[in-house]
């Protein structure tokens, strides 16, 4: 599903927070957003998500005439995910039984995942006896199970170990080429931008400095403040 | 010590004896409190979550009250209920002075305060995490309404835990509105301060030791659910 931005500003207090002018993420793209602490990155990704307003401007889904917010093909895995006080079964099976799916699907779709997540171990498990990087991976799972077009995700390997970080981006790599869903991530490792994302937006003070193919700009930045931040000379 | 020792004798014996008037007690005490926390319940944990969800004027002085009210001293309360209930009191012709039932709205004055805070805590704790846990993963209004009901399951026990623990132990309101009446408003906690008063020390002490086990039992199974994580 397409993204597009059209003169999008979030205010809080009148102070602004997020001025994007233009923005267009394609459908099928592995995007991702980099920035320094407090550059709007999760504003933004809050907006497009649906769990903030923004005080002006437009976010289109899938074409530019469709401004309706698709919350049923579309999730966000958050740095600290939450989690349901139960299983982690039954953490996965949630979304599917908002969508009335009946317990044989729900079954095989949960063990389905479970299987490509590596989680079939830890099925019947509570969910506060999971480790960090075991709940990231059963929230990624409980926010793939029904098959969303487009996911968001803010810093999910921030605090999980390389193993399980490694383990992560092989997911969301197989399901951004196999399924085709829409990969939106925010992450400050730049290695990790690298090996993932295939386009990269580096905001900084809430606008969008510089847009565009991974390598490209992590090699070659066309703007000084995009090289001090690579370089990690930037400082706010 | 000497006191002790013999009192818990006779304590035993007085617990195995099937005395009718101290199991009529006991029975009194169990109904009134259970009574006033499954009231209270039903009542407070709707109103905790309604002040904990939605945005409203002077929510933060009512919060504050309620608080306070968490607090209340059972003197107090059992004051306020009397002169509401007594024959010349704005409810006087309801003739609830000294019945079990005035017992039970003195008793639900000490306990929803403590079920509505509580309550409002874990929503304050937990709605937000929640609310945005289902908007992302598409629930509605009401899905998300009810799973937020589900997630502060164990808080809730946790809140009626402590609602019992105060009913099933105070003294000042029950004996206040109630009376210590023999065979009609006697409760465990009353007739314990009547028997130190009249210096049956076994008596009390055996009333005693059925008050804790009453409230270790009660204690002990909600414990076990929540170290379980089911309800």
């Amino acid at each position: 599903m397409d993204i597009i931005v059209e003169k999008l500003i979030k205010e809080y207090d009148k102070n602004r927070v997020l001025d994007i002018n233009k923005l267009k993420i394609e459908k099928g793209s592995l995007c991702g957003i980099i920035g320094a602490n407090g550059a709007g990155k999760s504003t933004f990704l809050n907006i497009v998500a649906g769990l903030e307003k923004q005080t002006s401007g437009r976010v289109f889904y899938g074409n530019s005439s469709n401004e309706e917010i698709p919350l049923d093909i579309m999730t966000m895995v958050f740095q600290r995910p939450y989690m349901l006080s139960t299983t982690v079964e039954k953490n996965i099976s949630y979304p599917l039984k908002l969508r009335g799916w009946n317990a044989y699907s729900i079954e095989n779709r949960v063990a389905q995942l479970c299987k490509e997540l590596g989680l079939t171990h830890l099925m019947k498990r509570k969910s506060w006896k999971l480790s960090g990087g075991e709940v990231q991976k059963v929230a990624l799972a409980r926010a793939l199970s029904f098959k969303p077009k487009l996911l968001l995700l803010d810093e999910p390997t921030a605090n999980i170990d390389p193993k399980t970080t490694g383990e992560i981006e092989l997911i969301l790599k197989k399901i951004n080429i196999d399924e085709g869903i829409t990969v939106i991530i925010i992450t400050h490792n730049l290695v990790q931008a690298k090996r993932l994302c295939h386009d990269v937006v580096f905001m900084n003070q809430g606008q969008i400095i510089e847009f565009g193919r991974t390598a490209e700009v992590l090699k070659n930045p066309k703007y000084e403040l995009t090289k001090q931040f690579i370089s990690g000379e930037l400082i706010i | 010590m000497e006191e002790i020792i013999k009192g818990l004798h006779s304590a035993v014996l007085l617990i195995f004896s099937a005395d009718k008037e101290l199991y009529g007690i006991v029975g009194l005490s169990l109904a009134v409190s259970l009574s006033s926390v499954i009231i209270s319940t039903f009542i407070g944990v709707p109103l905790g979550l309604l002040i904990g969800t939605y945005k409203f004027p002077f929510k933060n002085a009512l919060i504050r009250i309620i608080y306070t009210m968490m607090s209340l001293p059972p003197v107090i309360a059992g004051l306020v209920v009397f002169l509401f209930i007594m024959r010349k009191g704005p409810l006087g012709s309801f003739g609830l002075s000294y019945t079990p039932t005035a017992m039970v709205i003195a008793q639900i004055c000490l306990v929803m305060p403590i079920i509505i805070g509580l309550t409002y805590n874990i929503v304050k704790e937990k709605a937000p995490n929640v609310k945005k846990l289902g908007l992302t993963l598409g629930a509605g209004k009401l899905d998300s309404l009810i799973l937020l009901i589900m997630e502060m399951k164990m808080g809730i026990l946790a809140a009626v835990v402590t609602g019992i623990g105060r009913a099933i132990s105070e003294v000042g309101a029950v004996m206040i509105v109630g009376g210590n009446i023999k065979g009609k408003t006697r409760v465990m906690t009353t007739y314990i301060a009547q028997l130190k008063s009249m210096g049956d020390y076994s008596t009390a002490i055996a009333v005693g030791i059925i008050l804790l086990v009453i409230a270790f039992t009660i204690n002990a199974v909600l414990y076990n659910f929540q170290q379980r994580g089911e309800i």
